[in-house]
Parts: C-alpha cells; structure tokens; sequence
C-alpha cells in the first residue's frame, strides 16, 4: 500500500501557491471567507491529531483555542513596549506553552476516559475554562481584551491574516503528515483500532495519547492566537465557542475520519457552504449544520474520503 | 441556620426535578447505549405542549402531563424507529453525532414556531406558599416535586414489575440473549426510547411550572441529564434520583456560598473527579458495561 507521495506532494505544492496569492484577484468578501476556511482546516487538523488518529474525538477543544488566545493578551499587554513585528511570536509563545501546560496536567486523568465519556468531559474542560476567564477579573473575560494591530503598515490587514493562517494551517498540515507517517502515528491509528490490544502487543498507549493529546492542544491555541489578533478584540464569548466544538467533529466527519486530508476538505466545505450558499439565511444556519449532520450519519460515515475510497475500491 | 435549611430545601426540589429530566436519558442510555444529544429538545417540546395545552383548554398544567406523555411517546417511538436504529449498531460517535444534528435542527425549528423569547406556564396558585418551621415552600415547588418522585416510582415499578419493564430489562443486560428467547430487540429499543422521551415530556412540564424557559436551553438540560447519570450510575430510576438530589444540592450549595456563577464550575469538577474514582457511578451500574 505505499503510494508515491510526488504527485500529491506536488499537487499540495500548487495549491499552497494559488492559495498563497488568493488575496491578489479575490474581491475582499472571499478573502474573509479564505481566512475563515484556512483557520477552520488549521482547527480541523489539529483536532484530528488525538481525534481523527487515535479516536478521541473531543468535545471541547475551544478551550486551548480560548486558552490560548487569553494567555496571548494577557502577556502581549505587559510586552506592550516591543516593536509590533515582535508582539505576535511573543503571543504564539505564551499562547502554545498555557496550553502546552494546561493540556499536559488535564491529560493523565482525562485519557484514562474513553470514548463519550471523554468527549463529555472535554466539554466540561471547554465550559470550567470559559466560565473561570469570565468570572475571574483577572482575565477579563466579560469585559474582553484588546489586542494591537500588528499588520505591517503596508498590507491590508485581512491579506495579512489571510497569509498568516495558511501558514499556521501549512505548518499544522506538515506536523500531522510527519506524525501520520511515523512510528507514532501508526500507534495512534492502532490505539483508535483497538487500544486493549495494541497495549498488549507493546504499544506505549499511555505515553502516546498523553502526547497526541498536548501536540493537538498546542496547535489549537496557535490558532487561537492568531484568530485573537484578527479580531482585534476578544471576550469570552467570542473564543469558547459551543458550535466551534462541535464544528471540528464535523470537518473530520465531512472530510473523512483519520485521514491526513480529511480535515481540510471538510473545513473547506462547511466554510463554503454555511459562509457563501447559506450566506444571507442566517435563521437557517443551525437547520442546515443539524441537518447535514443527520445525513452525513446516515448516508456517508466515511465522509468524502471515504466515498472516495468506495468508488476507487468499485472500479 | 435558617439560610443553610432553605438552601438544602431547595436543593432538594431542584435535584427532584433534575432526576425526573435525566431519567429517560439514563434508560436510552443503559439500553441502547445511545447518548441522546436531543433529549433537552425532548423536554422542552414537553414543557411548549403543555403551555399550549393548558392554555386552550384552561386546566392545572400538571393535568397535561398524561397526553403530553402520550404524544411523546409516539414521537420517541418513531424517532427511534426510522432516525436512531440506522445509527445504533454503528459507533457510539456516530449515534451521538446524529443526535445532535436533529437537535440543531429542532432547536431552529423551535425558534421559528415559538420565538426565542422564554416563555413560563403559571398555574393558578402560583403566589401560595407553605411554611414549614424555618424553610419556605412555594405551593408550585412543592407540586412540581411531588409529581417528579410520584412519576420516578411509575417508572421505577414499570420496570421492576411489568413484562414490558423485565423485557427491556433483559435487553440490556444480554442483548443477543433475549433476542435468541424471542424479544424482538428492535421493538424494545424503541419502546424503550418511547417511555424516555415520554417521562422527558413530562419532565418538560414540571420544569415549565417552575422555571422559565426558552428554545435555547436545551443544550443546559441535556447536559444536566448527562452529569445527573454519571453521578448516579446508568440505567435505573434510584440511580437517576440520587444523581439528580446531588446535583440539584451541590449547584444550590454553590450558588449561595461560593458564587452564583460558579455552579457549572463545580459541577463538571464533581463530574471529572467522580468518573475518575467511580466510573460506574455511585450506584454502580444496573446494566450492562456502557463502553
């Protein structure tokens, strides 16, 4: 089953590159729905690093998205002297590290849960985390944070960010591939068949969930940072989002569960067609995502990756 | 002293009325091992029922509890039947998923029809209320937790005593079991998803005399369900009952004494703590392993 990774190697290449001058000749309405797609399949990938390779799906993964974003304003305010170029990597820093720490205290408890019960208690995770920061002064949460504007001068800001989340999403893309094809993602993928089993013949389940786990909360509050300063301004309500954690279920589910590319069609779609065709029928939005779910469950568990797979298997 | 027995007083109505929402999410969830995201929308389709039915027809709202549960049962039954067995033999992400997108759906359906003002139901002696020693009793309260614990001992006998209840009993104990003694299995599960989403209709009701409430909340009661029978252990209406009193105690308990805003905070505290020491919950569980 080895294939020969050039073609798709080059055609990812060219993607990147049409991608990448998007903002060149699309009118400014589609680079904001660009941003949000390349922010949801950078989302959408890192969820599927514990999620879509392992099979603990999680519930509440807005909370490093959150985690992440606060810890980034917090910090990047007492930096407030630096010259702006320096504030973002200031951000990414703090922002991955809380949930660097945040992931790796929760994991050993968390983990030992399987399955719903995981999920459920990620979305108790995702709502303590979202109801300390707004209760607590210190964040302040309710009242929101304010972040600089850190574009350069010379580029329009939504171009800016546009590029910054392909290369978060880029990077984000590159670590699952790297983890997919190692002897860790093979562990992982084994965890998600049978974890009993695999911890029978060796595997360290343990140690690579727990792993799996803080890699995928890192690249979240990557995300998450870069989502805070293209908003400009945040309160909670605006990062522990409920529909974000159920959003990042759905893109492996569109886009096929497991797969490396899964993720990033599915966030492609959704975007498309909540943002452009469902665009002026907002009363409509949760009817849609709800019932595009029913029929995703119903008609094609594997999502597109995996009608993909039946035909080529047909043929 | 006096603040502490009105406190643990209201604690207690509340946990009645938590355990009364979470039992049919336990039953489907012993049985069928199945975690049904919409059972909030179960309850809240309860509670708009009888807010209509009371209206037209101008009776105490608790009457509407016996046709509102008939209604009920036919909509479980069906929903069941030609929705949630497609997904029940596959992976329990897949049952969960599809769950919550009719959920979705509903939810927005229950905007357009009704708006997403709160609405409450007001019986008529709604402004009585008993004092006994310290501790103050609104009439309305004091109803709203009878009909739970009467309505939690229906069902408690109905599947202690009636061959319905030792069918589905036996369902979830050894699925393949019963059905090689001749229980059509598919029949039970939706019978059993039936009487759930008719005690959730019910549950609607009480909790629409007490509570305000709105489209929005049913995500709040179907994680209340969720917590309630992780607390309590999976499957029985005692395990429902006891999960329901805690929760309803500890989020009390937190309101007054720590923080009105803290009681969700707690409560997933309690959550995690306890699937990590007791994963079955505190009763055990009655049925069959739910992994």
């Amino acid at each position: 089953m080895t294939r020969n990774p050039v073609p798709v190697f080059l055609l990812v290449a060219a993607a990147v590159v049409v991608l990448a001058a998007g903002p060149l000749f699309l009118p400014p309405f589609y680079v904001r729905v660009g941003q949000l797609m390349l922010y949801s399949a950078g989302l959408g990938l890192a969820w599927a690093i514990l999620g879509g390779f392992a099979g603990y799906a999680s519930f509440g993964h807005a909370a490093f998205i959150g985690v992440g974003a606060f810890t980034a304003g917090l910090v990047e305010a007492r930096f407030s002297t630096l010259p702006t170029a320096l504030l973002l990597p200031v951000g990414l820093l703090a922002g991955a590290a809380s949930c660097a720490i945040l992931s790796a205290l929760i994991a050993y408890p968390i983990l030992r849960l399987r399955g719903t019960f995981f999920a459920i208690a990620m979305l108790g995770v995702s709502h303590v985390c979202a109801e300390v920061t707004n209760n607590i002064d210190f964040f302040q949460g309710s009242m929101g944070l304010n972040f600089p504007p850190i574009a350069p001068a010379s580029w329009d800001p939504a171009n800016f960010f546009y590029e910054v989340y392909l290369a978060a999403a880029l990077l984000i893309l590159l670590v699952s591939w790297q983890i997919r094809r190692s002897r860790f993602g093979a562990g992982l993928l084994s965890i998600r068949e049978d974890e009993d089993t695999a911890r029978m013949l060796g595997v360290p389940t343990e140690r690579y969930k727990r792993t799996a786990f803080v890699v995928s909360a890192v690249l979240t509050g990557i995300m998450g940072v870069i989502y805070a300063h293209s908003l400009g301004y945040i309160t909670t309500e605006s990062v522990y989002r409920d529909d974000t954690n159920l959003s990042l279920i759905v893109y492996s589910l569109l886009g096929g569960m497991g797969t490396l590319f899964g993720p990033v069609i599915g966030a492609f779609l959704l975007v498309f067609i909540t943002q452009v065709i469902l665009g002026r029928l907002l009363d409509f939005h949760l009817f849609a995502t709800g019932l595009l779910l029913v029929i995703l469950v119903l008609a094609a568990p594997g999502g597109v990756a995996g009608l993909l797979k039946r035909k080529r298997a047909a043929t | 002293m006096n603040l502490i027995a009105q406190t643990l007083a209201d604690g207690l109505v509340l946990g009645g009325i938590y355990a009364l929402a979470a039992v049919g999410f336990s039953l489907i969830f012993g049985v069928l091992h199945v975690i049904n995201l919409s059972h909030g929308i179960l309850v809240l389709m309860g509670a708009y029922l009888a807010l209509i039915f009371s209206e037209m027809l101008h009776i105490d709202p608790l009457l509407c509890i016996p046709p509102v549960m008939a209604v009920l049962f036919c909509v479980g039954y069906a929903y069941q039947r030609f929705l949630i067995q497609h997904a029940v033999d596959r992976a329990s992400v897949n049952s969960m998923l599809l769950t919550f997108g009719v959920a979705l759906m509903l939810q927005n359906a229950m905007i357009w029809v009704f708006s997403p003002d709160m609405k409450s139901i007001t019986p008529t002696y709604a402004f009585t209320s008993l004092k006994l020693g310290p501790v103050n009793l609104d009439a309305v309260r004091l109803s709203a937790l009878a009909a739970s614990l009467v309505l939690l001992s229906c069902l408690a006998a109905l599947l202690r005593f009636s061959p319905l209840g030792r069918v589905i009993r036996a369902t979830a104990q050894q699925t393949m079991a019963a059905r090689l003694c001749g229980v059509n299995v598919r029949h039970v599960y939706a019978l059993t998803f039936a009487v759930s989403a008719a005690f959730a209709g019910a549950a609607g009701i009480v909790i629409g005399i007490i509570l305000p409430f709105s489209p929005n909340d049913e995500g709040g009661w179907t994680l209340n369900a969720f917590v309630v029978v992780v607390l309590g252990g999976v499957g029985s209406p005692a395990g429902a009952l006891i999960g329901g009193l805690l929760l309803g105690l500890v989020s009390t308990l937190t309101a007054q004494y720590i923080g009105p805003a803290f009681p969700n905070v707690t409560m997933f505290l309690l959550l995690v703590l306890l699937l990590l020491v007791r994963p079955n919950g505190l009763l055990g569980n009655a049925f069959a392993p739910s992994r």
